[in-house]
């Protein structure tokens, strides 16, 4: 288990070197790396759906410990796949810019970072990847290094940075209060103690600016300058979903939180679902209008964790796989007409749908899923979430959430209607180059499949769910 | 036999669906697929079955039911496609993306039987919602008024449909059970939070008032047997099938409820409103849609009076309907195929080129009308009969919609099929016979169901209702109720000559309306889409996100602006210290140093 990170992230230093011979082979050689780290997953995913205890692998000492639960080899199956898909559009995209190398350096790095934070049990191994993750997006972030592109780079460096400092005294209480880092022996010598309520928060300021909610969210849409590949790297499938990732490991899987934080961090996400869609439909710019709806949909994701029924927590894991599937499509969608129409801006687009049909298709459909449209995917996170809200008894912040997906249909259909059809604006923007058409119609119909086979991933989860004690029966 | 038969209706269209988006011979393989799914239908016809495997978990049954109601809602819907179907073989022959059509339309049907034989809410809201994608699908074929029309349906329908699934997550929570069968909620007031959320998704699906203005745009834009095939048949039986689940099965509804007065509202004011904009129409298509909507309102109220005669009233009106106004859709089809025009000023004198057609037309309107003894006339009766038991004021309304709708029917009649020939309809044939099929399968149903209303009613509607509640019905033939049906009609068609001899013309009979003081500016108001709540809508949206947008700036303008300058601040104290000097940062360190040192003894001490 130890090879899911080590792989990737020992490769990823080679690849600038393998680069100088050749490009190919590195391209290659990165996806390699991915692959490797879906595949490993899927083997260690077997023993644990047959019901055999979690695998754990230590390194250094016993403190170290990278542990797959249920919950790990979800997020990292979910994370590798879309992440390998990323890595092919990239093929196509990257091919036209500089620092190749960089790029594919920066990618892997950050891929195998986050398996590391996934997998880890301890919260200073935790707290490291947490920050390598940080760096490496910077990196990426600004890897056109236009000097506004940079500025922005840093905003979201510092944003993040400020809430895992603060994230780490949060730790530093966990200590404290329990004697040791290791969530394994927090969790055996737990003893239904709850946690504190300052460390509670400390630790969510933290996971709150990873996952761009309300207030510390709007780095993500000024993030909107790198590369799309990135963005949809960072915003759709990965980085903000550590944020989330690590509240369902702390505060679901490993601690006891005071029955106050179930009311408050739903009407944050409330809050924040709300202010994100407004702004989506506001906003001219295709891919802040995407980020802003990632913002918007990370509300759900929050919503379902934090009402803590099983319902809620499974729909809330569900939507993290749909929506990554789905706002991945989305933003490489904007990648190909970003790079094909030669601008942005919503109001200079128009009649797209005649010249790239494929990439308007998978657009819509991925829209769809994120609507929360059956037969796909996002249709059965969605309803999870919010019956789950429901059954908990936040009726009211229900209400606010389905303004939001109101709000949601309202956007995305508007971002649709301008960017593909209508009258054709400025050139003639031709298809993407067949690596990206095909990524993004695979994300498409990877999205309608999960939906379909919703069986699959619904039984893994609700086995999941027996293992976290976080749950509320 | 087998249980999983339960899963061919839905799988037959499925297949085929996707089949007919690939391959050549897509007529063929339509037409067999709604074949063998009507035949299954009919040999499915009130059986009981189950069928159940495991699927996402979480309360989430893929549970299919097969009984007396959803047997007749399949063979109605089934029934329909194939006639349709049918009907598009010659009049989707020259059209840009025929597969595309069949394709969708038979997914429709069977996301369509999905949703009728689900036993299980969330099933059921499954393929429910789903019916999105194909109904977005296929309005989009209408070209780029198209795809407008299509986002406006999806928007609307969308919305509802969330409305319906909180409701339905409510209504599973507080039962316990997301299976339909074992479901009688007490009228709570969370179950009526409950009850309206999954209201607002039934009645939006049959096309009521506040969700019905993509109706009249899809019937201009969106091909012409989707406005048979969904609007005017599949999609009211779907709706009002889920609305008298809900009242019937799912909530222990009764008449003294404010819900029951909520939805007798709702119905009355649909009738009306829909079918004044009925009559100042100028288009074949409009009209018929505008009608369409009116007419959800006698179903709506009739389920809504939570009396059993009203309850069977809405439901026969809901098939009722079905038949009539998709013949009626038909008949515009056939009149556009063969004219190339749907507005009723190029139209006139079709009568006589077109004999086939307007006979089933003039069934259909009397149907609609509700002239005796077609079978609108006695599923009105009826809803009348139930709109009285609880309020007169709401069978005032019903019978003003009935006076207003024959004057739009003869005004329409007249306009379309006599009158002086026109340039587009001189040459004119009659339409070809898988066309004509159709409408006259479906208007000579209309005519049976009236000569012998007692066969539907006796064969559909009362099973539904169950012996226990026909048991409490006092029989209550109200003879005055035919004689005012009557002298309403009669006083219509009166209006209708003297209109049409002082206005000049069938197609101005309704133009003193349309002036009419304070009316005309009610209508002006309308044309321009003022009244459509779907642009109220959207302004308030607007307004939300403009204010929420407006919030997002000024908290970025804290991280922006704010935060920047606080760290200038803060650290110019500090910079003063940077002189440059080594030799103090040596000492700086070395006293770092030196505090560390100490802090690690004191610690050790404690320790």
């Amino acid at each position: 288990m130890l090879s899911i990170v080590l792989v990737p992230v020992l490769g990823a230093l080679a690849l600038p070197t393998v680069g100088r011979t050749s490009t190919k082979l590195r391209n290659l050689l990165a996806l390699g790396l991915v692959l490797y780290s879906l595949i490993a997953t899927m083997v260690i995913a077997g023993p644990v759906i047959r019901g055999e205890p979690a695998a754990t692998a230590t390194i250094l000492s016993h403190s170290l410990i990278l542990q797959a639960d249920g919950l790990a080899l979800f997020m990292a199956f979910v994370s590798a796949l879309i992440c390998a898909i990323i890595v092919v559009y990239s093929f196509g995209y990257i091919s036209h810019y500089e620092n190749q190398g960089e790029y594919y350096l920066m990618v892997t790095l950050f891929f195998g970072a986050m398996m590391g934070l996934v997998f880890s049990a301890n919260l200073v191994f935790l707290y490291t990847f947490w920050e390598i993750t940080a760096i490496t997006s910077w990196r990426l972030i600004g890897f056109f290094r236009q000097r506004q592109h940079v500025v922005r780079a840093d905003k979201a460096f510092l944003v993040t940075f400020f809430g895992a400092l603060l994230m780490l005294l949060g730790f530093i209480q966990v200590y404290h209060q329990y004697g040791s880092f290791d969530l394994t022996v927090i969790k055996q010598g737990l003893q239904n103690q709850p946690l504190s309520n300052l460390a509670v928060l400390l630790i969510l300021a933290g996971i709150l600016s990873k996952s761009a909610t309300l207030p510390f969210h709007t780095w993500l849409p000024d993030a909107g300058v790198a590369p799309s590949p990135v963005t949809a790297l960072l915003h759709a499938a990965l980085l903000v979903k550590i944020g989330v990732y690590v509240f369902a490991r702390l505060f679901i899987a490993t601690f006891v939180v005071d029955d106050f934080w179930h009311t408050v961090v739903p009407v944050v996400a409330a809050a924040s679902a709300l202010t994100s869609a407004g702004a989506a439909l506001v906003e001219t710019d295709l891919k802040r209008i995407i980020a802003y709806s990632t913002i918007s949909q990370i509300a759900f994701i929050f919503l379902g964790l934090a009402v803590g029924s099983p319902m809620g927590i499974a729909g809330a894991m569900l939507y993290i796989m749909m929506h990554g599937l789905a706002k991945g499509g989305l933003f490489l969608c904007a990648g190909i007409v970003e790079q094909n129409a030669k601008t942005k801006d919503v109001t200079q687009l128009g009649g797209l749908l005649k010249t790239m049909p494929i990439t308007a298709v998978s657009f819509l459909l991925c829209s769809f899923s994120i609507m929360g449209i059956p037969p796909f995917g996002g249709f059965f996170g969605k309803y999870m979430v919010m019956i789950g809200a429901v059954q908990s008894g936040h009726l009211w912040v229900t209400l606010v959430f389905l303004v939001g997906a109101f709000m949601t249909i309202v956007y995305l259909m508007r971002v649709f209607n301008l960017v593909f059809l209508g009258e054709a604006k400025g050139a003639a923007a031709r298809e993407g180059s067949p690596t990206m058409v095909g990524s993004v119609a695979s994300l498409a119909a990877l999205s309608l499949v999960a939906g379909i086979l919703i069986y699959y991933p619904s039984q893994f989860l609700q086995s999941t769910m027996l293992q976290l004690p976080g749950v509320i029966k | 036999m087998n249980d999983h038969v339960l899963l061919l209706p839905i799988l037959i269209p499925l297949v085929a669906g996707v089949i007919t988006l690939l391959l050549r011979p897509r007529e063929a393989i339509a037409l067999a697929a709604t074949a063998f799914t009507l035949v299954l239908a009919v040999f499915l016809y009130n059986h009981d079955k189950t069928f159940s495997v495991a699927w996402a978990g979480f309360g989430m049954e893929f549970l299919l039911r097969l009984y007396h109601f959803s047997s007749f809602i399949l063979l109605a819907a089934t029934g329909f496609s194939l006639l349709v179907v049918l009907y598009c073989c010659s009049f989707m022959r020259d059209s840009k993306h025929p597969n595309q059509f069949y394709s969708y339309l038979l997914i429709t049907l069977a996301f369509v039987n999905g949703a009728v034989l689900a036993d299980n809410l969330v099933l059921m809201l499954f393929f429910w919602e789903g019916l999105l994608v194909t109904l977005f699908g296929m309005i989009a074929l209408g070209g780029r008024e198209g795809f407008k029309t299509a986002t406006k349906a999806l928007i609307i329908v969308g919305i509802s449909d969330l409305c319906l699934m909180v409701g339905i997550g409510l209504a599973g929570h507080l039962a316990g059970t997301a299976t339909m069968s074992k479901m009688s909620l007490p009228m709570t007031p969370l179950a009526s939070l409950a009850f309206v959320f999954m209201m607002i998704g039934a009645i939006s699906k049959a096309g009521s008032m506040p969700f019905h203005t993509w109706i009249p745009d899809a019937a201009v834009s969106a091909p012409l047997p989707f406005m048979a095939f969904l609007p005017a048949s599949l999609e009211k039986l779907l709706g009002i099938y889920l609305l008298a689940r809900i009242s019937l099965d799912l909530f222990q509804l009764s008449a003294g409820s404010w819900i029951s007065v909520t939805m007798m509202i709702i119905g009355s004011l649909t009738i009306l409103l829909a079918v004044m904009m009925a009559l100042v129409q100028k288009d074949y298509k409009k009209l018929l849609s505008y009608h369409a909507i009116s007419q959800v309102g006698y179903m709506v109220l009739g389920i809504g009076t939570c009396v059993p005669i009203g309850i069977g009233g809405g439901l026969f009106h809901m098939i009722n309907h079905a038949l009539y106004k998709s013949c009626l859709f038909l008949t515009g089809g056939s009149v556009e195929k063969q004219t190339g025009t749907t507005r009723l000023e190029d139209l006139g004198g079709l009568a006589r080129k077109m004999p086939v057609t307007f006979a089933c037309f003039v069934i259909a309107a009397c149907a609609i009308s509700g002239v005796p003894p077609l079978n609108g006339f006695f599923s009105k009766e009826l809803v009348y009969a139930g709109a009285l038991e609880r309020g007169s004021i709401y069978y005032i309304a019903a019978v003003l919609g009935s006076f207003f709708t024959a004057a739009s029917f003869l005004k329409l009649g007249h306009a379309a099929y006599f009158g002086k020939q026109t340039e587009a309809s001189k040459n004119v044939k009659e339409a070809p016979w898988p066309m004509l099929v159709p409408m006259i399968v479906i208007a000579s149903i209309c005519v049976l169901f009236g000569l012998y209303h007692q066969l539907p009613l006796n064969e559909f509607i009362r099973p539904i209702l169950g012996e226990q509640r026909l048991a409490a019905q006092e029989s209550s033939g109200n003879e005055m109720l035919i004689i005012v049906t009557v002298i309403v009609l009669a006083l219509a068609l009166l209006h209708h000559l003297v209109a049409a001899k002082t206005m000049g013309g069938g197609l101005h009979a309704s133009d003193h309306i349309r002036h009419a003081p304070v009316l005309t500016k009610i209508y002006d108001h309308a044309d321009k889409g003022r009244l459509d709540p779907y642009n109220l809508a959207l302004a308030i949206i607007r307004g939300i996100s403009n204010l929420a947008y407006r919030f997002d700036r000024a908290v970025d303008s804290l991280y922006n602006g704010l935060s920047v300058r606080l760290a200038y601040t803060l650290s110019r104290g500090i910079s003063l210290a940077h002189t440059g000097n080594y030799s103090l940062y040596v000492v700086w360190a070395l006293l770092g140093v030196a505090m560390v040192l100490a802090f690690m003894r004191m610690s050790l001490w404690q320790g």
